[in-house]
């Protein structure tokens, strides 16, 4: 009996072995059409997706799947047809990387190239790697300047940055802060860098940590920095601006509705413009939208035109874009009353004027440590401002030439 | 000699037959073990990265040509930091828990259970949970529990992981509440293995504690306690998360400068997406770990047959 038992758990063991190694599944042409799409979504988002997918059924059939670690998951099994999804919905900054990879297939071979015509110039540059369009843009995100209207009136809100940093130096004792943002996170310092002409990453994937402008809005910024708390991370800028420590910050649309929670009256404005330039702080763009991947594109072609058809509603772009608290990419929304109403998507659309979209190439994937230690070496050890950014640079050449 | 055939055809029998019953485990060992191992050998003699996808080519011995460039200066001073790491940590546990499981086995000590779940606690919390908690919660400098400490006493408040020092102290410290459970519990269980009569004759003789503890109880738990300290050593010395989110973190920086070479080796070479020349900085650190592991063996085996 035991032998039988243990021959029977030998069988059960080799054959899940064999799990996941099958062959590449074929759509089956009598049944409905299943497409899967992965995501990293909020609740809200999805529901609202779902709502509008499930209007394909029964002829296709479109499964949502949460991947926490999607970019990643995506890398191992992209070129796996029967692990991979059909489609991804996440922010275009990966699109060099999986095209580059020969995983993505480009967007314009599946719905006409002058539907693109109807959307925000900088959303289908963001979609675009090396002449190919390989996103569909949904909505897009920016950094936005954020105060809270106990502390700050609408009158005072700073216009320049010099107006800022009077104001920092005015407001901050007590356990106060006048203004805190992540500062030593390359997401947020490339607004300052952005708005003094310089540049992280140019469109080519070539670092441009120590041009002349780039070191001189380093060295501008840190004096800001003097004045904000040595953490740089999420939480504790954060929760500084929700515990109504800090008058003002820098961030995402995201914390606006839990700041809303909290009780705070919270103003949007536009970015301060930078005295010396004459620019505004022009943080990175992040455009979110959907990918189709290449084996998808090629087999089940029809059923994905649909689904891309269905996105290019205005309909679930703008009902997208308020449930993810961020502005949709056609142009057409924004004459809309229920977005034109809205005073952060507005805000949104007003900064995105001078936002830079995220660089795709995949170069930018080693820029976010380089960047991250540059400025912790020179914001939080205080180190000489040229002599890091050097040394950057340098770190950052080495690790793009190890790329290949 | 027939006897004798048959003698040995019946042990090459057994063995057979005990093989065939090892095989699943053995097929399942060799699948998550030997064969990532042997895999990432194989990648690190391609070209794999994402411009090469899927053609990758073997191309000898280029990668490693490259990685020896990231030993460089800071691999060797991240080697050194990792040496000083894995020594103060691995001292520290050994004596505090040491202490604590010797208090553990005090005769008289009432609800002994209650503190050995105390102890044992922190060990049942996902690390990454407990790193992320002591980062915020302890040495936050705006709303850590250290820092309100500090106010109230009347000092400034500290920046617990700025400077390379404290963010030292501050990792050990972590680390030292991460593993002591384990080690703890392997002392713990050490200490009851030791016979109580050696102790009461060497308390009629007169012996101290530390007399007991040097010439009795050290001896006998040190061959038990021995591959729990080497599991725990190269724990301590492939350590990455504790250093990593507490100062490393991307958009989470603390200003502290430290690296062991798994934190140094992920910012020189996994970030780079070239898959055949991170395999080769894991297999050098792979070589690096095995060459200490036979030190090590040699070691323990000498002082088997010298005791």
């Amino acid at each position: 009996m035991k032998k039988i038992i243990s021959l029977i758990l030998l069988i059960v063991l080799v054959a899940g072995m064999q799990t996941g190694c099958g062959s590449t599944p074929q759509p089956d042409a009598s049944g409905p059409i299943t497409i899967t799409i992965w995501h990293d979504k909020e609740e809200a988002v999805v529901t609202v997706l779902q709502k509008y997918l499930d209007t394909l059924e029964p002829e296709i059939q479109v499964v949502l799947e949460n991947k926490s670690n999607l970019t990643e998951a995506l890398k191992m099994v992209g070129n796996n047809p029967s692990a991979a999804p059909d489609m991804y919905f996440f922010a275009h900054d990966k699109i060099g990387v999986y095209a580059e990879m020969g995983i993505l297939a480009p967007i314009t071979d599946l719905i006409p190239e002058e539907e693109l015509s109807l959307y925000m110039e900088n959303t289908i540059v963001a979609a675009t790697y090396k002449e190919t369009i390989y996103q569909l843009p949904i909505y897009y995100e920016t950094l936005l300047f954020i105060y809270n209207r106990l502390y700050m009136s609408d009158e005072v809100v700073p216009k320049t940055t010099e107006e800022l940093y009077a104001y920092m130096e005015e407001k901050t004792r007590g356990g106060h802060y006048g203004f805190v943002e992540q500062h030593s996170t390359p997401y947020y310092a490339a607004g300052w860098i952005n708005g003094y002409g310089g540049s992280i990453l140019d469109a080519d994937g070539e670092p441009k940590l120590n041009s002349e402008e780039t070191i001189e809005a380093l060295t501008y910024h840190k004096k800001f920095v003097d004045l904000m708390p040595g953490e740089t991370e999420y939480a504790t800028v954060n929760t500084l601006f929700r515990e109504g420590m800090a008058h003002s910050t820098i961030a995402g649309p995201w914390l606006i509705p839990t700041i809303r929670d909290a009780g705070i009256d919270v103003g949007v404005a536009a970015m301060p413009i930078i005295d010396d330039t004459e620019l505004p702080i022009s943080p990175y763009m992040g455009v979110q939208g959907i990918q189709v991947l290449k084996y998808a594109a090629e087999n089940k072609t029809e059923a994905v035109k649909s689904v891309l058809t269905l996105f290019l509603q205005e309909e679930i772009q703008v009902e997208l874009a308020l449930a993810s608290g961020c502005a949709p990419a056609k142009e057409a929304c924004y004459e809309l009353d229920s977005i034109m109403s809205d005073e952060v998507v507005m805000a949104m659309k007003e900064t995105a004027e001078h936002a830079i979209p995220m660089p795709n190439v995949p170069e930018l994937d080693v820029m976010w440590t380089v960047v991250g230690n540059l400025l912790t070496d020179i914001n939080m050890r205080g180190e000489d401002v040229s002599e890091s950014a050097t040394k950057a640079q340098n770190e950052a050449l080495q690790l793009i030439e190890n790329m290949q | 000699m027939k006897q004798q055939v048959s003698r040995l055809s019946k042990t090459k029998k057994n063995i057979l037959f005990a093989y065939s019953w090892s095989l699943p485990s053995l097929l399942l060992i060799s699948l998550i073990v030997i064969f990532p191992i042997l895999y990432t050998g194989y990648i690190s003699l391609t070209n794999m990265n994402i411009y090469h996808w899927t053609d990758y080519t073997v191309q000898g011995l280029e990668n490693y040509k490259d990685a020896l460039f990231v030993l460089d200066n800071g691999f060797l001073a991240a080697l050194f930091m990792t040496i000083i790491w894995t020594v103060v940590n691995i001292v520290l546990q050994l004596v505090i828990a040491f202490i604590l499981a010797s208090l553990l086995n005090i005769k008289e000590l009432k609800m002994r259970n209650l503190y050995k779940t105390l102890l044992i606690f922190p060990w049942a919390m996902p690390g990454y949970v407990s790193i992320l908690l002591w980062k915020t919660g302890m040495f936050n400098s705006q709303f850590g529990l250290l820092n309100q400490w500090m106010v109230k006493a009347g000092f400034e408040p500290v920046k617990w992981l700025a400077s390379d020092h404290m963010a030292f102290i501050c990792c050990t410290v972590v680390n030292l509440w991460l593993a002591l459970p384990f080690m703890i519990t392997i002392i713990d269980g050490a200490l009851q293995s030791v016979e109580k009569s050696y102790y009461e004759s060497s308390v009629l003789e007169g012996a101290t504690w530390v007399q007991r503890t040097r010439y009795i109880t050290l001896p006998i738990i040190r061959p038990i306690i021995a591959p729990s300290v080497i599991i725990t050593i190269f724990t301590t010395f492939k350590q990455f998360d504790v250093i990593y989110l507490l100062t490393q973190q991307v958009g989470s920086k603390s200003g502290a400068n430290i690296h062991t070479i798994l934190t140094y080796a992920y910012e020189k070479a996994f970030i780079t997406n070239n898959y055949g020349y991170s395999s080769a900085i894991s297999m050098i650190i792979f070589a690096i770990l095995i060459g200490f592991s036979l030190i090590m063996n040699v070691k323990i085996r000498e002082e088997g047959k010298a005791s």
